[in-house]
């Protein structure tokens, strides 16, 4: 009986990992095979010839490159702009002693998280607009940073939470200020936390497509999810091409989920809210 | 001095409440007055109020049905939601026990948490691709079917498949957050009830679940919120179609916006999800009774 279950466990673990890696394994597969060989039959489950004709393709047609480096200027610069301000507000909010204060904060980091994103979308734009700010990588960033900042607070407030009072209390009486308190003691007591909020946030930044969609119109300004979905109605864009792009695309996520899973998860399961 | 700290914390939240108000609470107000409003991209200088005139269109639209669009919006939800959870807890509770290479293991299972919506439609709809798609291959080689089917094409199957990939991307969700709730339930209280001769049902049932009940209310909670707002996959495998078998309202408001510019309607379907979304939140917890679950 014992065994038995065990067997099974195995084989279950088997088929969980096996659903969640097929798909991945089949885009790379896609990716490397040449149109030929993707529009025909029998469909080969591994790929006749390895060519990267698709991902030289990718970037002829397109300025794949330049989206990718604003992908990634925009995914830094918003994932560390939220890490700052949260640092700070997630403090604030830990350390507020008045009950009503701390609750009328929180809600109001609440709220963000129930409006549907796409609500501001037409907003932002007209906004944009107002002050000709449309089509800027700039203005895209700050919206980014303004809407991880709820998530990255709250999950800021929970780690912050478990540092003790009398460290910073004991520090104060040492001489340092308020400020100083918290870039000698909170930051580094808080490092995993606040690694977690950064790939959090990176990964979240990074797959944004409709705000980016909405703000965006220029080619050169493009992030990589505005790319991919103007490549669906693109002339000549094959499944091998878009597979190529979406396998870029996934790159940099999958490295940082790779080496971050650990606060990633840690965040999640703190925050616990979005995700 | 404790005046003084109030000061010095209420000085530290200023940024991130300018930049929250600047670019959520502004654009949420105006999104919600828009909904009242005539307002398209193409006729910006006519923009004016016109009370529920948006609201009249979008119940009345003869692009598709509402009640279908309803209908999808409620199958969406709640079957992703089932399958999301079970799954997701059918996992945890194979991690739960340490075992060799779980780190790798939950790495490689746990990854497409981090993945896009919108390229995940993209790989799954080439999976599903009726023509060349690996899956109808894969069906035929094991004569489950007899002819290639149109997953996406077919409203009969396309509602069926859109749900198959957000079940897979949201299974490592549930699983992070329900394994990690698995690891505050005390091992000599399992083993003690294993001593007393309660199986592994009973053991599920009379301590597994109800000690991560505050954590199974809040993931599934946030996650039926999440879905309702989610319209990357679709918007990526069919955009909605084929005959509005698979628009729901996320989809539908996308369309409005980005298709239609129209900024007035498109708000209306917003201000819809969100009533919606109030009501069935404030429900949910008022039937579960566990608010303070999520203030702290």
């Amino acid at each position: 009986m014992k065994t038995f279950l065990k067997i099974g466990k195995f084989v279950l673990l088997a088929l969980f990992l096996f659903m969640a890696i097929a798909p991945l394994y089949w885009v790379i597969v896609t990716s490397l095979k040449g149109d030929r060989e993707i529009y025909s039959y029998p469909i080969k489950y591994w790929p006749q010839s390895f060519n990267l004709d698709n991902y030289k393709y990718l970037f002829q047609i397109s300025n794949f490159g330049i989206y990718f480096r604003n992908s990634i200027i925009v995914s830094l610069v918003a994932s560390f702009g939220a890490l700052i301000t949260s640092t700070f507000s997630g403090y604030a909010l830990s350390r507020f002693r008045r009950k009503r204060t701390k609750a009328l904060f929180l809600l109001a980091m609440y709220f963000t998280q129930i409006i549907p994103t796409y609500m501001i979308m037409a907003p932002l734009f007209t906004i944009f607009a107002g002050v000709q700010q449309t089509d800027s990588l700039m203005a895209l960033t700050m919206v980014y940073i303004s809407v991880m900042i709820a998530f990255s607070t709250i999950m800021g407030k929970s780690f912050f939470d478990r540092i003790p009072i009398a460290l910073e209390e004991a520090a104060m009486i040492d001489g340092c200020t308020k400020t100083q308190t918290i870039f000698k003691i909170i930051i580094p007591l808080s490092l995993p936390g606040l690694a977690a909020i950064f790939s959090f946030a990176f990964v979240n930044i990074w797959n944004e497509l409709f705000l980016a969609v909405m703000l965006l119109n220029s080619d050169s300004k493009m992030t990589i999810p505005v790319a991919l979905n103007s490549f669906i109605s693109k002339a000549g864009v094959s499944w091998g091409v878009l597979s190529a792009g979406i396998v870029v695309a996934l790159l940099p996520t999958m490295i940082v989920f790779a080496f971050a899973q650990k606060y990633i998860i840690l965040g999640l399961t703190a925050g616990a809210v979005k995700g | 001095m404790h005046k003084e700290n109030h000061r010095f914390l209420f000085l530290i939240l200023i940024p991130a409440f300018i930049l929250l108000a600047l670019f959520i609470y502004f654009p949420i107000f105006k999104g919600i007055l828009i909904a009242f409003q005539k307002y398209s991209f193409y006729d910006l200088s006519n923009i004016h109020f016109n009370g529920l005139d948006n609201f009249r269109a979008v119940f009345t639209d003869s692009n598709y049905r509402f009640a279908q669009i309803i209908f999808n919006t409620i199958v969406w939800v709640f079957v992703s939601l089932f399958f999301q959870f079970i799954l997701g807890f059918i996992l945890a509770l194979l991690m739960r026990k340490p075992f060799k290479g779980r780190g790798i293991y939950s790495g490689l299972v746990f990854y497409p948490w981090a993945l896009s919506g919108f390229a995940i439609g993209l790989i799954w709809a080439w999976i599903f691709n009726g023509q060349f798609g690996v899956l109808n291959d894969i069906l035929l080689k094991m004569n489950l079917i007899e002819s290639n089917i149109g997953f996406l094409s077919n409203p009969k199957f396309a509602m069926a498949s859109v749900i198959v990939v957000n079940i897979w991307y949201g299974v490592p969700f549930f699983a992070i957050m329900l394994l990690a709730a698995l690891q505050s339930v005390p091992e000599e209280l399992m083993e003690a009830a294993k001593i007393d001769g309660a199986g592994p049902i009973k053991r599920l049932f009379s301590i597994i679940i109800p000690y991560i009940k505050p954590t199974i209310i809040s993931t599934t909670l946030l996650r039926t919120m999440w879905i309702m707002n989610f319209p990357d996959i679709i918007y990526a495998m069919t955009n909605g179609g084929p005959s509005n078998s698979t628009n729901i309202l996320a989809t539908q408001m996308i369309n409005k916006i980005l298709k239609f510019y129209d900024y007035g309607q498109g708000s209306a379907i917003g201000v819809i999800i969100m009533f919606i979304l109030f009501t069935y939140a404030i429900g949910y917890l008022k039937f579960t009774s566990r608010k303070e679950d999520f203030m702290l």
